[in-house]
């Protein structure tokens, strides 16, 4: 069962008052009445008493004319509605109103006794020997008038103490329950997650404000536990998501290793198969007259075979396997502004080069003819992703402090870019970029060599690469190098 | 005529060395292994010596140190053409061959080749040696 506070509170005062104001109305209607009656009832007596005392003073046996003008008088002044002289010569009557009015056989003693409307009292009268009897009645309706004029003034007063009575409890009910509906609502709002919002009342009712300062270290206690558990939940996502590109970046390192290593020992069976054709073709051709027919075809073999040394030579460049290099400290700058000036050349005019140069010098340490090839690498990469249309390509370098740098590196680094506007690449083929002979071109627009040399180039010079790109959105390569210091 | 000895396990990479040196005027011995090669030299003696670098047994590297501590006259020319993978051996750990030129060269190797290389690589390391050596 539901009922609202006030309503609660209101049916208690109800309650209360329908018990109460019944016994209340009875006990005070007795009082009235018997103070009434009582009233009457002196009045009465002492009117009697003072006529009889009066009829004595006339002495023994008055003239009845007397006696009428005696009772006459005292009907005309007084109370009585009817007065009557009794005594061994017969009786004088006087009375008002209501003709053939007798006294019962009985006088009264109680108020409104016998139903007659009128109280009859009996007294003795003698004089020096003489005795008689007085009979007066007096008139009971106007007593019984102002009893039930009282009783009518009690009740409406009564009703109009309940009605205030009702009122109070009900603007009580009102008062309590008012800040038990802020709490209601306060705790509404939290529960559908506005954990900021304070519980507070207005009440000096000390419960309340008890129950609301519970509720709010309630509320503190559950903001805490919730941030606890939300921060809690926001670093293990961290930590996931952190552990699954370690493990992705494993995994494509693993593989682009063993491609790499796999690559590598191809690559050496290779050479070993490649230098005899080349020694022998060349021993053969300067042992030939000059005219014999067949130096054209040996000449043939010689130059594919110099091919597959250069393919060969791209593929030791992806596993790392760079011949003869070594690593001296090269500006990077300087390199990116001859890559520049050779791409310029070699571009068609549709394809608009720009450059973002931030870092003047950028010392690192590598070999500046594989730098040279990394940055044409990326730019003829840039450049075929363009396609058919125009497109616009941009070469970027700038040094990175190390709080702007990526995380796992320490000290300054230099950072080169190459971006295109072109096609863009989906997350499988991106996956895919730096392996050996994975090309996404037709036959003869490509090896499929060009980024697994510059990921060779990459760590053979301790940078690292990182690729930025959507379909359709264009495509950037950042190289990250760290840098020489110039002291060292 | 100047003696050249070339060590190699390869026979086809062997025989081409012998073909251009030979072509060229030297005389050409060979041997397939290290241990072939230092009895070969300990026995006849030799003016330079092509030797590659990855082979069974008595490796190049060991092979040139022996030869530059009992011979020290002797000119080296190491050559190689990468990993140290046989056919199906497969080591993922395997170093570069710079590094195993520069472990060469370190070994007291003269000059050092990349595999495959052209005749005139090798006759101007041969002859830019044997003319100091002969000087």
């Amino acid at each position: 069962m539901r009922i609202p506070l006030t309503a609660a509170v209101a049916a208690i005062v109800v309650l209360i008052h329908a018990a109460a104001l019944p016994a209340l109305y009875f006990a005070l209607s007795g009082v009235v009445r018997t103070s009434h009656e009582r009233l009457f009832i002196d009045h009465a007596r002492t009117f009697a008493r003072m006529l009889a005392e009066q009829l004595e003073l006339e002495g023994p046996a008055p003239a009845p004319q007397r006696i009428r003008d005696v009772l006459d008088l005292a009907i005309l002044n007084g109370d009585g509605v009817y007065a009557e002289y009794l005594d061994d010569r017969g009786s004088v009557r006087s009375q008002l109103g209501r003709a053939g009015l007798d006294m019962p056989a009985q006088q009264d003693f109680n108020f409104n006794e016998h139903g007659d409307h009128v109280y009859f009292l009996k007294l003795p009268i003698s004089a020096r020997g003489h005795f008689a009897e007085l009979r007066v009645g007096f008139d009971e309706t106007p007593t019984e008038e102002s009893i039930k004029l009282a009783l009518r003034r009690m009740l409406t007063i009564l009703a109009a103490y309940s009605g205030v009575s009702l009122l109070i409890a009900a603007l009580l009910g009102l008062r309590f329950s008012r800040p038990i509906r802020e709490l209601q609502n306060t705790s509404r709002a939290i529960a559908s997650g506005d954990y900021a919002k304070r519980l507070q009342v207005e009440s000096r009712v000390a419960e309340l404000q008890d129950l609301t300062a519970d509720l709010d270290h309630m509320r503190r206690t559950l903001v805490g536990v919730n941030e606890l558990l939300r921060s809690e939940m926001i670093e293990k996502e961290r930590a996931e998501l952190r552990r699954r590109e370690l493990e992705n970046d494993l995994r494509h390192r693993q593989r682009l290793e063993t491609v790499g290593t796999l690559a590598g020992g191809i690559a050496h069976e290779f050479n070993n198969a490649l230098l005899p054709i080349i020694l022998f073709t060349e021993a053969a051709l300067e042992d030939l007259p000059g005219t014999a027919p067949v130096r054209e075809d040996l000449s043939r073999v010689l130059g594919s075979a110099r091919r597959a040394r250069d393919v060969v030579r791209k593929i030791l460049t992806f596993s790392h396997k760079v011949e003869g290099t070594t690593l001296n400290v090269v500006d990077l700058a300087v390199v990116v502004d001859e890559a520049l000036n050779l791409f310029s050349a070699l571009a068609p005019s549709s394809v608009i080069v720009t450059t973002e140069c931030e870092a003047r010098s950028a010392p690192v340490r590598g070999d500046a003819s594989l730098l040279l090839q990394m940055v044409m690498n990326l730019c003829v990469n840039g450049y075929q992703a363009l396609g058919e249309r125009d497109g616009r390509l941009t070469i970027g370098l700038r040094r990175v402090s190390p709080a702007g740098a990526q995380a796992g590196s320490t000290g300054a680094q230099a950072e080169l870019w190459v971006r295109d506007n072109g096609h863009g690449m989906d997350e499988a083929t991106v996956a895919r970029i730096f392996e050996p002979f994975f090309t996404t071109r037709g036959v003869g627009q490509g090896t499929g060599l060009g980024l697994s040399v510059v990921h060779g180039i990459v760590e053979s010079c301790g940078a690292r690469i990182a690729v930025e790109t959507a379909v359709a959105a264009g495509t950037t390569f950042h190289v990250f190098f760290p840098i020489v210091e110039e002291a060292a | 005529m100047m003696d050249v000895l070339v060590i190699d396990d390869e026979g086809d990479v062997r025989d081409a060395l012998r073909r251009v040196l030979e072509r060229a005027g030297f005389h050409v011995r060979v041997a397939g292994t290290g241990a072939d090669a230092l009895a070969e030299i300990r026995r006849a003696g030799v003016d330079v010596v092509v030797t590659d670098i990855i082979m069974p047994g008595i490796g190049g590297v060991e092979t040139i140190g022996t030869i530059r501590e009992e011979f020290p006259g002797v000119r080296i020319i190491a050559i190689s053409g990468g990993g140290n993978f046989g056919a199906g051996a497969y080591q993922p750990n395997a170093i570069t061959t710079s590094a195993y030129l520069a472990a060469a060269n370190r070994a007291g190797a003269h000059h050092v080749l990349t595999k495959p290389f052209d005749t005139a690589d090798l006759l101007q390391a041969i002859g830019q040696y044997s003319a100091v050596g002969h000087a």
